[in-house]
């Protein structure tokens, strides 16, 4: 089944299993080290830095509720053209390969969440994979203006 | 040699007067001449010096000393020998008889000697008859009663009337000196034969002419000897000190040692020092151990940027669908994990080790505590009371067999003096079976056994009187 997809990046938080597709996926990062922000809503944890930029960090556990015992070490990063955010995982994610992969009806474990769940991922080992709407998680965060407001300051400073 | 006459002459009672004769008699006269001024004194000095007189002619009429000029004459026979007599030797005036007889038989054969023949193995006789001879009378002793071989010899007729109580004068020769060996006997013109026989073995053998008279020096010696006595003494006691030390395990001798010594420590504080000594290593391990830690630590922090690194590496080959960046992302992915399987194993292998070294730890302290705990038992007098108590017990059991056997080859036994109450003397079978039965049984302690038994066993002794 052709998912439109290369691949996907796996991580698990809690008793649910995660993916983000490689083609809005940045890369990944450590996040011992995160820089906390003052005054910022709870599900951020802070920013780091990618490829010299800084990004924020959202704790999507925090977010969507769901209690992990691992600590939070990386930081996906996830972008959309020129915004970048990253979400806090507690392992490093497993890159599948788009071969491996079918793609399944969204399964959203709470009816209010399920604007949210874009699909649902199944490997072979028929394991399920949830593909949520990140930057709509983010935004509701961070609103789009603040964050286009710091991308232009930011574009103005570089350039 | 004309003064060594004089002296002997004077020893043995000559005709000279000696000096103080003379002194006595101008004595007389002086005390005559000042009585003249003093007549009362005079006749008090008078008797007075005529009792002088008379005690020193009384002491010139006793019986010669001849055993002094005996052993003179011996020991100068066996200077004569080892020397090999002379041709121009004289008889001296003092070998009269039978001495004049074995001095010119001595000479002869000692002077024919010196050519070999049967006449050497006869000197060397003769020489080793005489030797005896005067070491029994250094002793003290009759030559004759001591050595059979002498009845027999040629000193018979001599030693026959020699009294061992005048053994005394064989001091005078043993103290000569070499030069008055030499102006006794002269040193003798010719040279003796190598084969010449040797006198006696001793300390002075080896010392020439003066080694004739090695026999005749009991002094020298006793004193070499004593020598040798007196240290062979001193080892056997501290051989017998290291034994009395070794049987009581060294306590009598290590205790002051340990007082005035700090290295010489009690067992007890040997184990403290070899448990410290353990800990001191072992914490080092265990410093090392964390250690590795910290370096295992910093390779996984290594290994996760590989597999990071690795990660991005594929997902941007994904991403882009390269495969030459796929194939450099898979090589990066295994690196990563080879890495990773290495931290592994270091993180295992160092878990590993500090548990083993933590059991190791709590097993020498176990052991430590153990080691403490026997020692304290064997130092103690825990072991070897029951030992001793043990082998009391047996004794008794057996004293106890005896006394019962007696008691029965007695026929009857009594209950006691005849008369007398039981209560105040029990019945001796019926204390010995009670004893035996306390021994057996271990209930009394060897040296809390009833006065009445002990004055039992003692009393049933064999041959003991068993109503004392």
């Amino acid at each position: 089944m052709n998912l439109g997809t290369r691949g996907a990046l796996t991580f698990r938080l809690g008793d649910y299993n995660f993916a983000v597709r490689v083609e809005e996926a940045g890369g990944v990062l450590d996040a011992d080290r995160l820089a906390q922000l003052p005054g910022v809503a709870e599900p951020v944890a802070g920013v780091a830095a990618f490829r010299g930029e800084m990004v924020p960090v959202v704790d999507l556990a925090g977010f969507l509720g769901i209690e992990s015992l691992a600590p939070h070490r990386y930081a996906l990063v996830l972008f959309r053209g020129a915004d970048r955010f990253a979400l806090l995982v507690p392992e490093i994610p497993r890159l599948v390969a788009g071969r491996d992969l079918r793609e399944a009806p969204p399964e959203a474990p709470d009816p209010e969440l399920s604007d949210l769940f874009e699909s649902t991922l199944v490997s072979e080992d028929q394991d399920h994979y949830h593909c949520l709407n990140y930057w709509q998680i983010f935004e509701s965060i961070i609103p789009q203006t603040a964050a286009s407001a710091a991308r232009d300051v930011h574009a103005k400073r570089t350039r | 040699m004309r003064e060594m006459r004089a002296e002997d002459d004077v020893q043995q009672g000559g005709s000279s007067p000696p000096p103080a004769v003379l002194v006595t008699l101008l004595a007389v006269l002086l005390a005559g001449a000042i009585a003249v001024f003093a007549s009362g004194v005079m006749v008090w000095v008078g008797v007075g010096a005529l009792a002088l007189g008379a005690a020193y002619f009384t002491s010139r009429s006793a019986a010669p000393k001849k055993g002094v000029s005996d052993m003179a004459r011996a020991r100068r026979l066996l200077l004569l020998l080892d020397r090999g007599g002379s041709t121009d030797c004289k008889v001296p005036a003092e070998f009269t008889n039978e001495w004049a007889t074995l001095y010119e038989r001595v000479n002869k054969t000692s002077f024919e000697a010196r050519t070999g023949g049967s006449a050497l193995v006869e000197l060397e006789k003769l020489r080793k008859q005489i030797e005896l001879a005067v070491s029994i009378l250094d002793k003290d002793k009759d030559p004759l009663a001591e050595a059979r071989e002498l009845k027999s010899s040629v000193l018979e007729p001599l030693l026959s009337y020699l009294q061992p109580s005048d053994a005394p004068g064989a001091s005078v020769v043993s103290k000569m000196t070499l030069g008055e060996e030499e102006e006794l006997i002269g040193s003798g013109p010719d040279k003796l034969p190598d084969d010449w026989p040797k006198p006696a073995s001793g300390p002075s053998s080896a010392g020439g002419p003066s080694s004739a008279m090695a026999p005749a020096r009991p002094s020298a010696g006793a004193a070499v000897g004593g020598g040798h006595l007196e240290s062979g003494l001193r080892d056997l006691i501290r051989e017998i000190e290291s034994l009395r030390t070794t049987l009581s395990g060294g306590r009598e001798s290590e205790a002051p040692h340990r007082a005035e010594d700090p290295a010489i420590r009690t067992p007890a504080q040997l184990v403290d020092a070899v448990v410290l000594t353990a800990a001191d290593g072992i914490e080092d391990l265990a410093a090392g151990l964390m250690r590795a830690n910290e370096l295992a630590s910093v390779a996984e922090r290594v290994t996760n940027r590989a597999t990071l690194l690795a990660l991005n590496a594929a997902l941007e080959a994904t991403r882009s669908g390269s495969e030459a960046f796929a194939a450099i992302a898979e090589e990066t992915r295994r690196l990563a994990e080879f890495a990773r399987e290495a931290t592994d194993t270091i993180s295992r292998l160092s878990s590993e080790i500090e548990y083993k070294v933590g059991e190791t730890i709590t097993a020498i302290h176990a052991t430590s505590e153990d080691a403490k705990n026997s020692l304290a038992e064997l130092s103690g007098w825990a072991v070897p009371v029951p030992n001793a108590a043990r082998g009391a017990r047996v004794q008794v059991v057996r004293l106890l067999d005896r006394a019962r056997e007696l008691l029965s080859n007695l026929g009857a036994a009594p209950a006691g003096r005849p008369g007398s109450p039981s209560e105040s003397s029990p019945n001796p079978s019926n204390v010995a079976n009670s004893m035996q039965d306390n021994v057996q049984n271990d209930r009394p302690t060897a040296d809390k056994l009833p006065l009445e038994g002990i004055m039992l066993i003692e009393g049933l002794k064999p041959g003991a009187n068993l109503e004392s």
